[in-house]
């Protein structure tokens, strides 16, 4: 696997918990995404992608995000990520205005606490 | 004729000396000078034909000019005393006696003067020296004795006026006479004889000569007048038999004989006028003195040049003789035979050497063509007949094509050869003979195959350029071993690895040779498969580790492999065994990097080899290197570890020279092992901003390294390198990769300034951008935009040029 960023999976009951780690470019975006599809069982009904520990996202990794959180709506199942306020990540993804179409929290805890209904607007 | 000598110089005035350095040898010889010149005086006054005085043949001229030229021009009182006491008696008085005597004095003295400054030589042996006698010694000179001796007679009234020009002839005849039949006897008596071992017939025929001489020539004149000319070929005899020595006595014999019978008035001077019998007798004389003088010198000429030219001859074949075994020899040290093909003869000869490159002894066997032919293997053979047939036909003299070709010799050894040849035609171009050289190349061949394979491997195995890393100067050096073999075991490299670290090995696979070179390849090849899977440096160790022992590869293989981070400057290692690597830092203290220290690969230890770390700091120089260059026959090691560190502190700035200078001072003359050197130092990124790298997205982490390194030594605010620089970079080279060049490859080039505070930050490409594609791209731009101060983007034919700007100093945060 790619040295550049690292995806761990945790699966706790129907939520699957994906902490990536590094960096995410134009080189490795394609990468990350699969491993994520990987790290994400048949079962979950929610992904949780934690990019706390990511020190480099620009719009390549934003675009990933993108396109993942289009897949999984296609097979009903919802996106939510986390990422520091404050943290250059945040400013990025609030930038792109990714929060808009993607469930974006601050801390994990948020994330793994919202209910299954809880989904956004668009998705009544 | 190339034979005549020159005189040699010393002799007139070293006898001079010689005669004045002793005083008693002096006295004698003046003495002994005297008496021989009154003796002759004597003789010669017996034949006078005009009054008392003026005799036909004068022979004390002659001693006269013999003792001035073998015992010195010193001499002269002698000669001047006996002819005061020999003219006393036959003169009217002293005064014209003194002055008759100095006549007499000066006439032989200005003959030798003279005949030293044309330079004579006594033994009168060449035609040069009768030439000088006759017309400088003889004729010229003794015009002064004629002119005092008359002209003292006339002035005395001794004799009439009117009769000076007969009596003048007379004496300057009697004179000249003297000198050309005594001089050259005299001579011939002092010198000594060259060659002692004469045979006694010689002896015999010589007595028998002379005798004959004076028979013939007493019998002939008093017998009939005109039989005289009959001496002539008696003369000729001598001359021709004995040279100088024979012809002078005869001659003076017989001049002796003549004028004695002048003076008796017996055969052809029984009648006639006195004048008439001086004119038969001096033209007489001269014949004979003329006749045996020239005949003699040109005999003796001949003679000289015949033996010159036997001498020439017997260095000639002593030379030849020489170089033959010369020849010999050298064709033995250089294994080289040669041959020759007598055409005509169907006679073939073999050097010896040529006997013992084909496993015979030397001449063991007559060679013709065809058993020279049929000692080459047979697809070679018939190669060989075929040159030597078409050389036939050529019917020129030319050089065949050089040709190889193998023969097995008895013993079954196969050898390879290598021929030259050259055919000679004769006046009607008929081929004559054809000559060549026969080479043994065998092993040469052997050691060029070898060489050739392993240079070749070598060649594919060390990397043909080192990458270009931004902000680390690079250096390497492979020096052969100076044997036969030219390629050893050692290698290194140098891998980007995908997380922008730089991977550094360096190993030594022991043993030469194409095998050595090939295991070395092997191992290159897995270390870089293994570096760019693995980024801890124990485990690509340890799998090369696994490697080595399933594979066969027996030889011992030593390495050591590092991952340094440019970024940060650390250096993680693990060391398979090998030499431990150099560090100098800055101020040029060296340290060894011991740790990290495992067993050689293959060595079947269990267990991650250990891994250590270190930082290297901008500016040091990190040295990898193989034991070549540390280990020298009759020195330790560890002396040579420590001569390598005390060297390695003067390195100069450029680390190319540091290397040059490392092998200079560390490697003296041919290596026995091959040596490999890998230099690394960090250096500052500032002041180089231009980085060209390909446009592809692999660039992009790497990029980001250099990047921060090079904010942070700009002394740019964290924040705004880390969160907002990095990120408008990296925005912009994305698009570059994705847009500029389609499918096609180009490269990227960023510049980057910090100055008064503010970040400039140019990125450059020779390509077009095209429209974003996928509905998720097209933030990249905005967010650049939102990122930087000042955006300015410019496309045109030659590429697109981003420029942005933006405060980076510390605080300088909105």
């Amino acid at each position: 696997m790619s040295d550049l960023a690292r995806v761990e999976g945790e699966q706790r009951g129907t939520i699957c918990l994906v902490r990536v780690h590094g960096e995410i470019d134009l080189s490795n975006a394609h990468e990350v995404s699969s491993e994520i599809g990987v790290a994400m069982g048949q079962e979950a009904r929610r992904l949780v992608v934690d990019l706390s520990d990511i020190t480099y996202l620009d719009s390549a990794g934003v675009a990933l995000l993108l396109r993942l959180a289009e897949r999984l709506r296609s097979r009903r199942r919802e996106l939510h990520l986390v990422a520091p306020r404050g943290s250059p990540v945040r400013r990025v993804l609030d930038f792109t205005g990714l929060p808009r179409v993607i469930p974006l929290e601050s801390r994990l805890e948020d994330a793994l606490a919202q209910r299954d209904d809880a989904l956004p607007d668009e998705f009544p | 004729m190339a034979t005549r000598e020159e005189t040699p110089k010393a002799p007139p005035d070293a006898l001079v000396n010689a005669a004045t350095a002793h005083p008693w040898s002096y006295a004698a010889g003046v003495l002994l000078v005297a008496v021989a010149y009154y003796t002759a005086a004597k003789l010669g006054l017996r034949l006078a034909l005009v009054g008392r005085n003026i005799t036909p043949f004068w022979p004390p001229t002659g001693i006269a000019v013999v003792a001035f030229l073998v015992l010195g021009r010193s001499v002269w009182p002698g000669v001047a005393l006996a002819a005061l006491v020999v003219n006393l008696p036959i003169t009217t008085g002293v005064l014209p006696a003194a002055a008759t005597a100095a006549g007499n004095t000066l006439a032989p003295l200005v003959a030798a003067t003279l005949l030293a400054k044309v330079g004579f030589r006594r033994e009168i042996d060449r035609l040069r020296d009768a030439t000088a006698i006759v017309f400088v010694g003889a004729l010229l000179s003794m015009s002064i004795s004629a002119s005092v001796g008359t002209g003292v007679l006339v002035a005395s009234g001794a004799l009439p006026a009117d009769e000076l020009p007969g009596s003048w002839a007379v004496w300057w005849a009697g004179d000249a006479m003297g000198v050309l039949v005594v001089t050259p006897f005299v001579l011939s008596l002092v010198q000594p004889w060259r060659r002692p071992g004469r045979p006694h017939w010689k002896h015999l025929e010589a007595a028998v000569l002379f005798a004959l001489i004076a028979a013939v020539s007493v019998v002939a004149i008093g017998a009939d007048p005109h039989l005289m000319f009959l001496v002539i070929p008696l003369l000729g005899w001598a001359a021709w038999r004995f040279q100088q020595r024979g012809a002078a006595p005869a001659a003076l014999l017989v001049v002796v004989v003549a004028s004695w019978a002048a003076a008796k008035g017996i055969g052809p001077f029984r009648a006639g006028t006195m004048l008439e019998k001086m004119l038969i007798l001096q033209a007489f004389n001269a014949t004979v003195a003329f006749c045996s003088f020239f005949f003699a010198a040109v005999v003796s000429e001949r003679m000289q040049a015949h033996q010159a030219l036997e001498r020439a001859a017997a260095g000639l074949e002593a030379r030849v003789r020489q170089r033959t075994s010369q020849l010999t020899e050298a064709q033995q040290v250089a294994h080289i035979g040669s041959w020759e093909w007598l055409i005509p003869q169907h006679r073939v000869s073999w050097s010896d050497e040529l006997y013992r490159i084909h496993g015979h002894v030397p001449q063991e066997f007559p060679v013709t063509f065809e058993t020279a032919v049929d000692q080459v293997n047979t697809e070679d053979a018939a190669r060989i007949r075929s040159n030597a047939e078409a050389a036939l036909r050529r019917a020129d003299d030319h050089d065949l094509p050089n040709i190889e070709y193998h023969i097995t010799r008895p013993d079954g050894a196969e050898r390879v050869l290598l021929g030259t040849a050259k055919v000679c035609v004769g006046p009607n171009r008929e081929p004559l003979r054809m000559v060549g050289t026969v080479q043994d190349v065998t092993e040469a061949r052997k050691a060029e195959r070898e060489h050739r394979i392993a240079e070749t491997l070598q060649r594919g195995l060390l990397p043909d350029r080192l990458p270009e890393v931004p902000g680390m100067a690079l250096a390497a050096r492979y020096v052969p071993a100076g044997a036969d073999m030219a390629v050893g075991g050692d290698w290194y490299d140098v891998v980007e690895l995908p997380s922008g670290h730089i991977g550094l090995a360096i190993g030594d696979v022991a043993g030469h040779g194409p095998r050595a070179a090939s295991t070395m390849g092997q191992l290159r090849m897995a270390l870089r498969a293994y570096a760019l899977e693995e980024p801890s440096p124990a485990e690509v160790v340890s799998r090369l580790d696994r490697l080595v022992s399933r594979l066969l590869m027996s030889e011992i293989v030593t390495l050591v492999y590092l991952v340094l981070d440019l970024d940060s400057g650390m250096v993680q290692f693990a060391n398979a065994g090998h030499p431990p690597p150099l560090v100098v830092g800055l101020g040029g203290q060296a340290s060894f990097l011991e740790e990290g220290l495992g067993s050689p690969l293959g060595c079947d230890d269990p267990g991650l080899p250990a891994e250590a770390s270190f930082r290297l700091v901008p500016d040091s120089t990190l040295l990898l290197y193989t034991d070549g260059l540390v280990e020298k026959r009759g020195v330790s090691i560890d002396e040579g570890l420590e001569r390598l560190a005390t060297v390695a502190t003067d390195g100069g700035q450029d680390l190319e020279a540091f290397c040059e200078q490392l092998l200079c001072s560390m490697v003296e003359g041919d290596t026995a092992d091959d040596v490999a050197l890998l230099a690394i130092r960090p250096v500052p990124l500032t002041g180089r901003p231009l980085l060209r790298v390909p446009a592809e997205p692999r660039v992009l982490a790497p990029l980001r390294q250099t990047l921060r390194r090079w904010l942070r030594e700009s002394d740019a605010d964290p924040h705004v390198a880390n969160d907002i620089l990095l990120l408008a970079c990296g925005e912009v080279c994305t698009n570059v990769i994705q847009h500029a060049y389609g499918a096609k490859e180009g490269p990227l080039e960023i510049s980057l300034d910090v100055r008064d505070g503010t970040a400039e930050v140019t990125i450059r490409d020779q390509g077009c951008w095209r429209p974003s594609s996928g509905i998720h791209g097209g933030y990249g731009l905005p967010l650049v935009q939102e990122l930087m101060e000042s955006v300015e983007l410019m496309g045109g034919p030659d590429g697109t040029v981003v420029r942005m700007r933006r405060r980076a100093l510390s605080g300088s945060e909105r």
